[in-house]
């Protein structure tokens, strides 16, 4: 005797820009954020004075540098916690056709 | 008033209801399960605890054989001991970890996250111990639904007491690996350790305690990045656990000994698609034991609508069946709690439970094993399969390259480390006779168990002469000096940027490092 399953929601895929833009515009804010609080304690100078002292770095490329790079830890941490958030039907595909 | 709320009741099985926004885990209780594959699991389990509970005690002439020993920056590794400048060697190792997961799960899919996930590794010995203390599954699931009596708490008490002693042993044992662990035992009572140590020791213990015993599973559905990679990993000569549908549909029961095996019947294999259609209509369509089982059905091939499939196959008698009895084991041994007969999916840790549960039914009704099975896709579908593909044999040749470099480079390395650091104030100072001179700090760490009498000569370009030259540095073992030294030049000589070395040897000349600077003149 069989009888029907229920069917789980299976949210459709968003699309890309959505996809896209929930991950960079938080991470973009966040690193904004950090990158004030950090350079309001950190002069850009004295850094490079203390880490790479031999390479030309102004205090604007410091701060873009610094920008960037937390950007890109931010906008990591977004891509993660999107891949995990992904429901199990999108991973769960048959294999590719050869 | 701007108008009445619509309000409706809503019926209890109404479907609607059944579409919660999050719905809660069910608990999943693993059967017990004997099989090929479950020792090979038992067997790791104890193989890969033993090294991490007794690793630790081990040691090695009078320290101890594994130690990382972060306050003095050096971590001991049997006969070697790693220096932060051998940080190179912990990020070929990363490589190479990398490269392994590559290797392995294309050759055979998860085997890691079956047989040697830390994760799934102490969730076992939890579990056992939760058999040990509850008793099999379907005790199990009577006393979680039981109400609260003397033997509930008796049992539940006794495996938490067991969880709680194994996890501090585990967190004890963590900690042994960053203090040597026989003063940290010898500490203990009376109870003389550090904020640091016992924060740690609770803090790993606790870990342990929550991932084995509590989150289990879900580690590895929702935590886990791996899992959600393996699709880019496999391909269709992977080896997989699969279960094989042509053979096993459409599924159902019958009697002992009614009905043969369809290897041996003139029904056969079914066709691939139809096969197919027979899975996902199952899935859609389950039967009390199916049910009550509780697997979810979340592979594409259930989920998304399915095209161009022929409708399932009819049963109007048991000569229509596969091979597969519907008896649900498969479901109730798995520790993720997943029906394989729905196809490939993240959830599946490759632990192969299943595979043992199957064949031991197939046993039982006297049909030929392999139902479910570690197969390929590929083999599965009926074609040809080639599992030593181009694929893995580059992942192969390139690990076991940089294996060959990392033994290579660690076999050869010096116990000599050499640094020169430019003296940052000046670029030169010119002496009072005219000549050009540069100071350099030179760090000289000794990595040698023995004590060495070191000297510095200066190499490179002609003119060049150290000012202390002559003088001996004796080191300790493992001592790093810090010499401050002074190259000289003429003025004629001086110009511009010159490249020289410095070379620090030991007194009999085993052990000799070059270090390359820069000399700075006038333009």
């Amino acid at each position: 005797m069989r009888v029907a399953a229920e069917r789980r929601f299976d949210h459709p895929p968003r699309p890309l820009a959505q996809r896209l833009g929930a991950i960079l515009w938080p991470s973009f804010f966040a690193a904004g954020v950090a990158t004030m609080v950090f350079f309001a304690f950190v002069d850009p100078l004295l850094l490079r004075d203390l880490t790479f002292a031999e390479l030309e770095i102004s205090r604007g490329e410091g701060y873009t540098f610094g920008f960037f790079m937390f950007w890109a830890c931010t906008a990591s941490s977004s891509l993660f916690t999107w891949i995990l958030l992904r429901p199990a039907s999108r991973f769960n595909t048959p294999l590719a056709k050869d | 008033m701007a108008g009445s709320i619509p309000v409706h009741l809503v019926d209890p099985a109404d479907p609607i209801d059944e579409v919660g926004l999050y719905v809660s885990e069910r608990k999943i209780y693993p059967r017990e399960q004997d099989g090929r594959f479950q020792r090979l699991r038992k067997a790791a389990v104890i193989w890969l605890l033993g090294m991490y509970y007794g690793f630790a005690w081990l040691q090695w002439d009078d320290r101890q054989a594994v130690l990382f020993d972060l306050p003095a920056r050096k971590f001991y590794v049997f006969g070697l001991s790693f220096w932060p400048q051998d940080f190179f060697y912990l990020a070929v190792l990363l490589i190479m970890a990398g490269l392994s997961l590559f290797f392995f799960t294309a050759l055979a899919g998860r085997i890691w996250c079956g047989y040697a996930c830390p994760q799934t590794v102490w969730t076992e010995v939890f579990i056992w111990m939760e058999r040990w203390t509850e008793g099999d599954r379907n005790k199990r699931m009577k006393l979680d639904a039981a109400p609260w009596s003397r033997d509930k708490i008796v049992r539940k008490g006794s495996k938490h007491a067991l969880w709680l002693l194994f996890a501090l042993w585990t967190g004890f044992t963590f900690v042994g690996y960053f203090t040597p662990i026989r003063d940290l035992a010898a500490r203990l009572s009376p109870f003389e350790w550090g904020g640091w140590e016992v924060f740690w020791v609770l803090f790993y213990s606790l870990a342990t305690w929550g991932n084995a015993g509590v989150l289990r599973e879900q580690v590895c559905k929702y935590m886990c990045p791996y899992a959600r990679f393996q699709s880019a990993m496999f391909d269709r000569d992977t080896l997989i656990v699969a279960y094989d549908p042509m053979r096993g549909e459409p599924r159902g029961s019958r009697k002992k000994g009614q009905l043969g095996s369809v290897l041996q019947r003139a029904r056969g294999l079914l066709g691939m698609d139809v096969a197919i259609s027979a899975v996902v209509y199952a899935a859609q369509h389950r039967t009390a034991a199916d049910l009550k089982a509780g697997a979810r059905a979340t592979t594409g091939l259930v989920v998304d609508a399915q095209t161009h499939l022929p409708p399932p196959p009819v049963v109007s008698a048991p000569e229509d069946l596969g091979d597969c009895i519907d008896c649900t084991i498969c479901v109730q041994v798995c520790p993720t709690g997943i029906d394989i007969r729905n196809g490939l999916q993240y959830e599946c840790i490759a632990c192969g439970a299943c595979v043992d549960a199957c064949d031991s039914v197939m046993d039982k009704m006297g049909y030929p094993r392999g139902l479910i099975r570690n197969t390929t896709q590929n083999a599965l579908d009926g074609k040809p399969s080639r599992i030593l593909r181009p694929r893995v044999i580059v992942y192969g040749l390139l690990l076991l390259t940089l294996l060959i470099g990392f033994a290579y480079g660690i076999a050869t390395r010096t116990p000599l480390l050499v640094d020169a650091m430019r003296d940052r104030n000046a670029l030169y100072r010119v002496a009072a006779d005219g000549s050009i001179e540069n100071a350099y700090m030179l760090r000289i760490i000794n990595k040698d168990m023995q004590a060495q009498v070191f000297s510095i000569r200066v190499e490179g370009a002609a003119g060049i002469s150290l000012i202390e030259s002559g003088a001996t540095h004796p080191a300790a073992a493992e001592e790093v000096l810090t010499v401050g030294v002074t190259l000289t030049a003429p003025a004629d000589v001086a110009k511009g940027r010159m490249d020289v070395n410095f070379v620090v040897s030991n007194q009999d000349g085993s052990l000799e490092v070059k270090e390359e600077t820069r000399f700075f003149g006038p333009p």
